[in-house]
């Protein structure tokens, strides 16, 4: 059994030949920008304690009223989480709208936990299926609606892009509010008019430029490109939700007054960088 | 299991998939295609598992005598045609005879029919479209009646001139939405690739 003057010799041997056996693939700049960018993101971006637009992305806001409204008419709720899924998507942009599309879908979820209305999820991924469903179950939990979880559901409808479009398409239940995030392509008309038919209450989703057209046609609430991926952070309920909207809507007011200011002294004639500058 | 266990590992796969990307070493390879190679079981995992439930979904609607029992039945036989196919003694998998004909004249024709509604569904679409009322709608349509003015086949000076303005709004004002898209989608992706790593979600803020 080797002593532990060994074992540490052995530890540091071994890194030594790790280190030794190891050469950088991008050169030391690009790598210590990728490590730098990392850490800038660690520190700075991944807890986001502002809100980057203004207006109410997706009207994920109002979702408590839609499920109220759908409690009242006696409707149910439908989530749909694109066609991009997570084992079958074919490039990280694509598994990363499925990814943020799981914290909306707990949002509504809760929402609709809450207000008693039964909620359906389809997707047409197996691994997104047991993440959805674990998020449903969490939403019934954290609202101590468990006795309401039968009536929701997660349904795998199979493989393929067209499964999905087809299902939306023939599916007869009209729910009284459709949500759709997460990676779309081609199918992405069909899928988006098949379940917004009936629905009194839509918010579409996608970062998929491509089909930012078929998004603004068909829904009520949008989330056109990097909306998509923006709105989780935005999903903050209460009082500092309300608060950091009036904020922004000031510094909006604050924009306006600075770029007509500045035109009318432009027009004036008055030289704006030799007076905020000074010479 | 403790609910930041998922999170470290996490974490450290990422770390050690980045660290990967940045460094050559023998050792570091090896040990990231061990975590791919189980990244891959899993999706395997994943989708024998959602195959089985929809097969007990619908065989349920089939014995329960659904309303939509028929539909569930020619799921099922397409499902079990298809795996026959591919599995018995002698089979090539995916790149047997049997399994390209059911893919070819099959699966292909009904894919191909289904987005052949397209063009109708644009009509519905741009109906509720205009029934919602939107700002968004109000500025795309009339974007798409100019892009139609610009493409309409007319010759000599005017149509050249009309090509131009058309070729010039594809590449300036078109491009510039596109790539400003993409940058917010491309900035966004990185901040929520961190997110996920340190696993912090709306109810953690």
């Amino acid at each position: 059994m080797p002593n532990p003057g060994e074992l540490l010799g052995g530890l540091v041997s071994f890194i030594g030949q790790q280190v030794s056996a190891s050469s950088l693939r991008l050169g030391p700049v690009p790598a210590a920008a990728i490590f730098l960018i990392m850490l800038v993101l660690l520190s700075l971006v991944a807890r986001p304690s502002a809100r980057w637009t203004l207006r109410d992305v997706g009207r994920l806001g109002a979702v408590t009223r839609a499920m109220a409204l759908a409690a009242e008419s006696g409707g149910t709720a439908a989530f749909s989480l694109g066609t991009a899924g997570l084992v079958r998507g074919v490039s990280a942009v694509q598994r990363i709208q499925t990814l943020v599309a799981l914290p909306i879908l707990a949002h509504v979820a809760r929402a609709a936990a809450r207000a008693g209305v039964p909620f359906r999820v389809t997707t047409n991924d197996p691994l997104t299926a047991q993440l959805a469903a674990s998020a449903v179950a969490d939403a019934h939990r954290r609202t101590a609606t468990q006795e309401r979880e039968q009536r929701s559901s997660v349904e795998y409808l199979g493989e393929g892009r067209a499964v999905a479009a087809a299902s939306a398409i023939v599916d007869p239940a009209a729910p009284a509010a459709a949500f759709v995030a997460g990676g779309l392509s081609e199918e992405a008309l069909l899928l988006l008019v098949g379940t917004s038919q009936g629905a009194a209450w839509t918010s579409f989703g996608t970062a998929a430029a491509s089909q930012a057209p078929a998004v603004v046609m068909t829904g009520d609430g949008t989330m056109i490109g990097p909306e998509l991926l923006q709105a989780t952070s935005d999903l903050r309920p209460g009082s500092e939700r309300i608060a950091v909207l009036a904020a922004n809507r000031l510094l909006l007011a604050a924009i306006v007054v600075i770029l007509v200011g500045s035109a009318v002294a432009l027009l004036a004639g008055v030289d704006l960088a030799v007076t905020l500058a000074g010479g | 299991m403790p609910r930041n266990v998922p999170g470290i590992i996490v974490i450290l796969v990422g770390l050690l998939l980045l660290v990967d990307f940045v460094v050559i070493n023998p050792t570091l390879v090896d040990v990231s295609n061990a975590v791919l190679r189980l990244v891959v079981l899993l999706a395997a995992a994943a989708g024998i598992t959602g195959a089985s439930f929809l097969v007990m979904r619908h065989g349920r609607a089939v014995l329960d005598g659904s309303p939509h029992r028929l539909e569930s039945s020619v799921l099922i036989v397409g499902l079990v045609a298809m795996l026959a196919t591919g599995l018995y003694p002698g089979s090539q998998g995916a790149a047997d005879p049997a399994v390209r004909w059911m893919v070819t004249a099959l699966l292909a024709p009904l894919v191909a029919s289904l987005f052949a509604m397209l063009f109708v569904f644009l009509l519905v679409a741009v109906r509720r479209g205009m029934l919602l009322r939107s700002r968004q709608m109000r500025v795309m349509l009339l974007a798409a009646a100019v892009v139609i003015v610009l493409l309409l086949p007319l010759g000599g000076q005017l149509g050249g001139w009309l090509a131009a303005v058309a070729a010039w709004s594809e590449a300036v004002p078109i491009g510039a939405v596109f790539r400003g898209l993409l940058i917010g989608v491309g900035i966004l992706v990185a901040v929520q690739a961190t997110r996920i790593l340190l696993s912090v979600n709306p109810a953690d803020d």
